[in-house]
């Protein structure tokens, strides 16, 4: 009750309180202070740390990752920070080339999958029937888990990059797709809706210029969330071996790897896991900073 | 006088909370004093955003993180509420204090029975039998008015009505006899005729029990029906505080004065113009050193810049430099030129051209034919193949529009006058009937040749927060019917039309770069109503467009609207629910129950000498912000609430409510078997009833009828 007189007052306040509005000033200043949320800092200084170190692979190790040399399975030392693996290849290395394959398959695919989910959302909350059509291909979708959806189209178009991309896409569809829906739906049954109706304006302008813009809050959280999964997605595939394909370095593949070496050398598999649990909780945290500075409003 | 007036029950002393958010501190309550006593009815009245919810949960010690009380005392029996532990607390809440929210349905678990829901509030008190409880559930029940309380204890909430929820929040509210019932608009979420019923069981609970009841309302009238004492909120502070009877006779604080000059009355003259509070309320984040109203003040004054001293006359108090020595308030005058709508005013200040029907031409703008609007309904059912049904939201509506002409459309919630509007803009679809604008068959237009019918007719909507995109400048909303419409060239006129259109509404130009949220309440309705016009429409439907403001802004969007008409000659429907709103507006008036019109008349008429029933009811229930009027108004109370329009009974739909239908008289068998026709009535031409016995039931002779009859205080013992 308190919450809802006292803002009337202050219309600054009120969009920072709770009254269901957003605009496009209040939001991007709710997209500011969801980005300085210190759940969403600590988030992305982990992101930006990882990806930096993923960046800068060429100058902070000394070798490549391919290069293999006769120590196979050495422990810490000076030439090889994190040791060697069983082919006797750096493991700083390719730790750190591998962290550029998740960047690569995240920023390829989450996009890609976000667009397509957007689309299909949209038109299925403007056709009853399309709707009914593409919601249930979203259930369809979504029963089969991640790792199920990479083996059937590894087996279609063979393991590698391109099949992490596209299982990462293809995941995200129906959550894009789903969350573009209810948003839409939201948003069409405000008055601004009706007053464009009203006014003549056509449905794919309505939908561009109105709803569009006004739906991106709930996308945005969900995008943060999807580049975790595609760095856990790309763990998984790599793992079972359906994934990256060997030589190149992948952190899921050497994970992998390090897991039949776990009582020689268990700093083999130390680094892969870190890395991998860091990205996954960095973006799960901005993911979440950022759901409550603009959705829980 | 003052040694006759009982002890106060609750004294409050130099309350203040603060809220201290991320934008700075928001100053919601700032030093203030007052006190109710046994068996009183305090009104706490103020727009929104001046504090007296705030004030409510303050008295209750409720007040949240990142609010918090930063002085004062509420000594409660002789203890100060602020200094008590939590254990101290829950003993007086509910207890000794106890409140009743806005809305009935928020308020009560949905999941849970409501004969549990009571006897939870008596049980964790004190130890009770269950048997014990249910019977003063039922009891309680009782007093509150709903019928067959032992079988309604096994009911789940969505089974009541709203007002039957209002009342089962009251009776929790009593289950323990509190000293004194805090009511935080307790009205303001039920329909007219409902809000009439609940405010006299609250009467009947203060006189009968003694409870004193704190009512907090921003509706002058029902302070004028209810309270004994008001207390006068603005800006955090309380500005004035009086006898009821005193301070609308009297009122010595400028905004009090100005408040009950911008509100409209139903029984008094519509040459009577509405008088708006000209500017907006203070920004609470900022502290204001001298008096908070002074920026809209007619009598501020250099010595407005400091805080104004609290005058005591008598029992009165007022924190008022220009009163202060105790003289009256000089009467308002007309502020000219400072906006279109003022300069409408002083002209209907001026010559009475209000009085004169706005000359409308006998060529008729929009015909509407036996018009149906329905909505399937979900069975309800599990069976599959269960059919669905239909709710008849418009059942066979007839009316036509003159050129320049206001038809006002009124009628409480549920009655389809939305739904009405909605089809006429081509949103809901038609089911039957005709739409026929301009010599046109509108009704089933779509596509490209509806587009025709959009640049005639044009909608203002009820909440302008909703209604305009938040993510596109006013500059942007107002470009896109011309550009949807082709009307301008290029992008100079389109921008040069904008800045016209915004001037036409009384706002500046240079505020087209602005966002929706940049702006308040009454500007942005102003803007949804400029976009209306951007394409200069001859009718303009306007639904609610005034339900969503405060009482100050109210007036200044009416007299813009009616300002406007006279300008462009525009045609208006205008639907509301508020009679004296609407009335001031139109120069006829529809009258709709359950779908269907059941009264048309001119105006004046309509509201002077109603001919059906309903419209009676509907004008009596309507508390007149005057004491002295209502103190001696009779009032026809309808019982009961509105029934399912699903469903709807058989004949007159109005018979199970009516007071002078087949629930109250004998041989009125007609009305269950024939439904009435729309026919003239009445001296008066134009005057149209639904109503096999119009003009039984009269505003003079009507006699206050309760269909529940309240228990005598002796039943309600304690336990």
């Amino acid at each position: 009750m308190s919450r809802r007189a006292v803002p009337k007052a202050n219309p600054a306040a009120r969009s920072a309180q709770g009254a269901p509005m957003s605009s496009a000033s209040a939001a991007d200043s709710a997209l500011r202070r969801g980005l300085r949320r210190p759940r969403t800092v600590i988030g992305l200084g982990i992101v930006a740390v990882c990806v930096l170190l993923g960046l800068l692979a060429p100058v902070l190790s000394a070798h490549s990752p391919l290069d293999q040399s006769f120590g196979a399975l050495q422990s810490l030392s000076l030439t090889h920070p994190l040791g060697t693996d069983e082919l006797g290849r750096d493991l700083l290395a390719r730790v750190l080339y591998g962290i550029r394959v998740d960047v690569v398959v995240a920023v390829v695919a989450i996009p890609l999958g976000a667009l397509v989910g957007c689309t299909l959302g949209m038109l299925s909350a403007n056709n009853r029937w399309y709707g009914t059509l593409l919601q249930r291909s979203f259930d369809l979708m979504l029963a089969f888990t991640a790792l199920i959806m990479g083996m059937l189209i590894a087996a279609l178009i063979g393991s590698g990059t391109p099949a992490v991309i596209l299982t990462v896409a293809l995941v995200n569809v129906p959550l894009f797709g789903r969350i573009t829906r209810s948003a839409v739906m939201t948003q069409l049954s405000r008055d601004y809706a009706v007053a464009a109706e009203v006014l003549g304006v056509s449905r794919s302008r309505l939908m561009l210029r109105h709803i569009l813009p006004n739906s991106v809050d709930a996308l945005i959280v969900q995008a943060a969330l999807s580049f975790s999964m595609a760095v856990f997605i790309e763990g998984a595939m790599s793992f079972v071996g359906i994934g990256v394909r060997p030589p190149d370095p992948s952190l899921g593949a050497t994970l992998k790897a390090s897991i039949n070496f776990l009582g020689q050398t268990p700093a083999y598999s130390i680094a892969p896991m870190v890395v991998v649990t860091l990205l996954v909780l960095g973006f799960t945290l901005i993911s979440d900073g950022l759901n409550q500075a603009l959705l829980k409003r | 006088m003052q040694a006759a007036a009982p002890q106060p029950v609750l004294q409050v002393q130099g309350l203040t909370t603060r809220f201290h958010t991320g934008h700075g501190t928001v100053h919601a309550v700032e030093d203030v004093s007052f006190e109710v006593r046994r068996g009183e009815t305090l009104g706490l009245v103020g727009e929104s955003g001046s504090g007296k919810s705030v004030t409510a949960m303050s008295l209750l010690n409720l007040v949240r993180e990142p609010g918090r009380i930063e002085a004062g005392s509420i000594l409660f029996g002789g203890r100060d509420i602020l200094t008590l532990s939590n254990k101290e607390l829950r003993g007086i809440r509910g207890n000794g204090l106890s409140m009743v929210f806005q809305d009935p349905m928020s308020s009560l678990n949905p999941i849970m029975r409501i004969g549990d829901q009571i006897t939870e509030a008596i049980h964790g008190k004190g130890r009770t039998s269950a048997a014990q409880a249910r019977e003063r559930a039922v009891k309680l029940m009782k007093l509150v008015g709903i019928p067959d309380p032992a079988l309604r204890l096994a009911d789940y909430p969505h089974r009541f009505s709203g007002g039957m929820r209002q009342r089962v929040m009251i009776a929790m509210a009593l289950a323990n006899e509190p000293d004194v019932i805090i009511a935080d608009e307790p009205t303001t979420a039920l329909d007219v005729t409902v809000q009439a019923q609940i405010l006299d069981v609250l009467a009947d609970i203060n006189r009968q029990l003694g409870t004193a009841i704190i009512l907090i309302t921003h509706n002058l009238g029902v302070v004028a029906r209810s309270c004994d004492r008001v207390a006068v909120m603005y800006a955090g502070r309380i500005v004035e505080q009086a006898r009821t009877t005193e301070l609308f006779a009297d009122p010595r604080h400028p905004y009090t004065q100005a408040l009950l000059a911008a509100t409209p009355r139903l029984l008094a003259s519509r040459a009577h113009a509405l008088m708006p509070i000209e500017g907006q309320p203070p920004n609470l984040t900022d502290t204001i050193p001298g008096c908070a109203f002074a920026p809209r003040c007619q009598f501020a004054h250099v010595a407005c810049a400091q805080q104004p001293p609290t005058t005591q006359l008598g029992e009165r108090r007022f924190a008022c430099w220009k009163t202060a020595g105790g003289e009256p308030l000089p009467p308002l005058t007309r502020r000219s030129g400072q906006s279109l709508a003022t300069a409408a005013d002083s002209r209907d200040g001026s010559g009475a051209t209000h009085a004169l029907p706005i000359p409308a031409s006998p060529a008729k703008l929009l015909e509407v034919r036996d018009l149906v609007v329905r909505f399937a309904v979900p069975s309800g059912s599990l069976n599959p193949f269960a059919a669905g049904r239909q709710l008849r939201a418009v059942d066979g509506v007839s009316f036509t529009l003159g050129h320049g002409e206001t038809v006002g459309l009124v009628g409480e919630s549920g009655c389809g006058k939305s739904s009405l509007g909605k089809a006429l803009m081509g949103i809901n679809p038609v089911a039957a009937g005709q739409v026929v604008f301009d010599g046109r068959d509108v009704t089933h237009l779509r596509g490209e040749q509806r587009q025709w019918v959009r640049r005639q007719l044009q909608m203002v909507f009820q909440d302008p927060m909703s209604a305009l995109n938040p993510r596109m400048t006013v500059g942007d909303a107002l470009a896109e019917p011309l550009i949807v419409h082709g009307l301008c060239k290029d992008a100079a006129q389109v921008r040069a039309r904008v800045g016209e259109l915004m001037q036409l509404v009384g706002l500046d130009r240079a505020a087209a770069t602005r966002y929706p949220h940049e702006f308040s309440g009454g500007q942005r309705q102003r803007v949804v109503i400029a976009r209306g016009l951007a394409v200069d429409p001859k009718l303009l439907v306007c639904d609610e467009a005034v339900a969503a403001l405060d009482v100050s802004l109210q007036a200044q969007v009416i007299n813009l609207l009616k300002d406007l008409q006279a300008r462009l000659g525009l045609s208006m429907l205008f639907i509301g629910h508020d009679l004296a709103s609407v009335r001031y507006v139109s120069d006829r008036i529809l009258v709709m129950y359950l779908g269907q019109v059941v009264e048309e008349g001119p105006a004046e008429t309509l509201t002077l000498q109603p001919q059906h029933p309903y419209t009676v009811s509907l004008l009596s229930a309507v508390p007149e912000p005057d004491p002295t009027i209502e103190a001696t108004r009779q009032r026809v109370m309808l019982s009961g609430d509105l029934p399912s329009p699903i469903d709807p009974p058989s004949g007159c739909r109005f018979r199970t409510r009516c007071p002078v239908g087949p629930a109250y008289r004998e041989g009125r068998e007609r009305c269950i078997t024939e439904p009435p026709a729309l026919k003239p009535v009445g001296g008066s031409a134009g005057s149209k009833a639904a109503c096999h016995f119009a003009g039984e039931l009269t505003l003079a002779g009507a006699t206050s009828s309760r269909a529940i009859p309240l228990l005598q205080p002796q039943d309600l013992t304690p336990i």
